[in-house]
């Protein structure tokens, strides 16, 4: 071996031996980092499921004392549990209605020739933008036009319409990754175009439409102006609409029945999560339908 | 079964045209292959029988009804992906009785076929199974048996054998013409191999450019190629495709190549003559060439000089390429003829047994 071959392999060994030590040093720093980032995300939310078995909260972070449901039994008795459910219907209407929607209209701009596609996408993508308070008060006039004011049912169209642009641009993408022959084998063995959409193309794209599902709960689940606006009825009130009421009607913050109400009003999302993460974390799968 | 009659077809894909007036008839039950280098236009054509394309120009007819704009739920047709299609989600059993739920079929019927179908496939056990745990082999057959589960008027294969293996390429050539002679249905076939052109076709159509080039049954095709490309595509070792000159003077017509003056037989002269060619392409088989021997000394056979430059021994048979001029001539040799890389060899073959063609249009001559 040469001298020159000599130093070149020296310097191999001892370079990353360098980058060893400084990766070791990066590594506990980082980690810190993180946890403190982490700690500051956390500790709302253990101060909220403490406070919430507290009946003598207030702003700081305290272990219960005693640990009590008082905070519980009071909001379910002050409505919240009327309210959750208002809220479990909006979100369950709005999200069967625009992901019904969406998932047919993804079909389409994903799959057939339409003319101009490209401008209804791009139209598609503005209103994914456009803000709430924008559409509110022609929304309004509408719904006072065609006597749809205080309507559960009309409230979750408009919160379903809300996500439907977003979702139909989410399926659209999910659908276009489904192999075309797929489709073209069901057509030739002579299933019509919904039969397609129904036997193939839904059962294969269930984690996508299961992610559009789970955004427009959410959104709707949250929705606050909508509701606020559009249905003043006191027995529709949605929670999230109750959270700000309860706030207010009682003079002075009750912190441990705020924060009840606020676990409460957050168990029915967690429980979708639960449910839905065995689909989600499956991802697509066409192992075995096509080669490579 | 059902007659398929393509007239003037032609499909554009933008500027492009993948298929060039195309005329073909395949005739009720027969099997037909349609061959022909990548991007030939051969699977737009399959895929216009099928109903995922629409002809811009011409008509398509099968069983005697116009099919151009006839979706292709309604065509009654059955067709093999060349990724096999099998729907992911669903088990085998589910796969194959797909297009007989769709029609809705009766649960006792769909059962008897199924069963059927999957004793003939060799793929009974194989039932309760999704596509994801089958092999390459036994994902074709459940494509095949979906296919043949519904009794269409037409099958439409489209390189159904290119995912797999030679080994079980060549099992499933055999099954495939079995299945063929048990199902004696219409049968469009694509591929660009010639192997499973040339063993399983009653016809091959040839394809190149979008342009079809020539339709006939295999041997004809081997022996009598209408063009350059035809005889060239077919045939493996490809045939010597060898440029030469036309010499008539009053000594008698040759053609001047490989090195030396090939003297012509009347009759050919006279072919060559009437064609007015001044130069021609010379095909000659791999097999019409043979290291010379006494018998060569017969008139109308040629003898060139050339040295040995690749030896491919192939255990029945050995390939030799030999350079003699600036061509190289490929031949086969039987084994162990006791050649070597370098070594000069004489070869000879019989002008007769060539094909001759025209040196600039490609169109065969004689």
């Amino acid at each position: 071996m040469s001298a020159d071959q000599l130093v070149t392999t020296e310097r191999e060994v001892t370079a990353p031996a360098v980058v060893r030590k400084r990766r070791s040093l990066a590594r506990p720093v980082l980690n810190v980092f993180m946890i403190v980032i982490g700690l500051v995300f956390l500790l709302p939310l253990l101060w909220l499921i403490l406070a919430s078995f507290n009946p003598t909260a207030d702003g700081t972070l305290a272990m219960p004392h005693p640990f009590s449901l008082l905070n519980y039994h009071l909001v379910i008795r002050a409505g919240a549990g009327a309210a959750i459910r208002n809220s479990l219907y909006l979100a369950g209407v709005s999200t069967v209605i625009a992901t019904a929607v969406s998932t047919m209209a993804g079909f389409m701009l994903a799959r057939r020739k339409i003319r101009f596609k490209g401008l209804v996408l791009v139209l598609i993508l503005f209103l994914t933008g456009l803000p709430i308070t924008l559409l509110l008060i022609p929304t309004y006039q509408i719904f006072v036009h065609l006597n749809w004011l205080n309507s559960k049912f009309y409230t979750s169209l408009v919160l379903a319409s809300m996500s439907v642009p977003f979702s139909i641009w989410l399926l659209k993408n999910f659908i276009g990754q489904v192999p075309g022959e797929f489709e073209e084998a069901a057509a030739i063995e002579g299933a019509s175009e919904i039969s397609i959409l129904f036997r193939i193309v839904i059962p294969l794209i269930i984690p996508g439409i299961l992610v559009a599902a789970i955004l427009t709960f959410i959104n709707s689940w949250g929705s606050f102006l909508i509701p606020l606006v559009l249905d003043a009825n006191p027995s529709d009130t949605p929670g999230a609409v109750g959270i700000y009421q309860f706030m207010s009607a009682n003079g002075q913050v009750q912190f441990g029945q705020l924060a009840a109400y606020s676990v409460l009003f957050s168990v029915p999302v967690i429980i979708l999560y639960l449910i839905s993460s065995r689909w989600l974390s499956g991802g697509f799968s066409f192992a075995g339908g096509v080669k490579g | 079964m059902a007659k398929i009659v393509l007239r003037r077809v032609t499909k554009s894909f933008g500027q492009k045209v993948a298929v060039d007036d195309l005329n073909l008839e395949v005739e009720d039950g027969e099997f037909v292959i349609v061959v022909g280098p990548s991007g030939c236009g051969k699977t737009t054509t399959l895929r216009m029988i099928a109903g995922f394309e629409t002809p811009n120009m011409g008509t398509l007819h099968i069983g005697g009804t116009l099919m151009n704009h006839v979706p292709p739920k309604d065509r009654n047709l059955a067709m093999v992906f060349q990724n096999y299609a099998l729907f992911p989600h669903m088990s085998v059993e589910r796969n194959l009785s797909f297009g007989l739920r769709v029609r809705h079929a009766s649960k006792k019927e769909i059962n008897t076929q199924v069963h059927e179908i999957a004793e003939m496939l060799g793929i009974r056990p194989l039932l309760d199974r999704k596509p994801a745990q089958l092999s390459g082999g036994e994902r074709q057959r459940v494509a095949l048996g979906r296919a043949l589960l519904r009794k269409p008027q037409a099958f439409l294969l489209d390189e159904p054998l290119s995912n797999l293996d030679a080994a079980l390429r060549t099992q499933m050539r055999f099954e495939l013409k079995r299945i063929h002679a048990q199902f004696p249905v219409t049968t469009v076939y694509v591929t660009h191999d010639q192997v499973e052109a040339m063993t399983m076709a009653d016809r091959i159509v040839l394809m190149n450019d979008g342009e079809l080039q020539q339709v006939a049954p295999p041997e004809t095709l081997y022996a009598e190629p209408v063009n350059v490309f035809a005889a060239g595509f077919i045939g493996s070792p490809k045939i010597n495709l060898v440029s030469a000159r036309i010499d008539h003077s009053s000594g008698g017509s040759a053609l001047r190549c490989l090195a030396t003056a090939i003297p012509l037989t009347t009759e050919i002269a006279d072919q060559l003559r009437s064609a007015q060619s001044e130069t021609v392409t010379i095909g000659i088989r791999p097999e019409d060439i043979l290291p010379q021997s006494p018998m060569d000394d017969t008139p109308g056979r040629a003898v060139v000089s050339g040295t040995v430059e690749v030896i491919e021994p192939l255990g029945a048979e050995t390939h030799i390429a030999v350079r003699v001029g600036d061509d190289i001539l490929t031949c086969r040799t039987p084994p162990r003829s006791g050649l070597e890389m370098g070594s000069t060899i004489n070869l000879s073959f019989d002008i007769a047994q060539a094909t001759i063609f025209d040196g600039t249009s490609g169109l065969r001559l004689c």
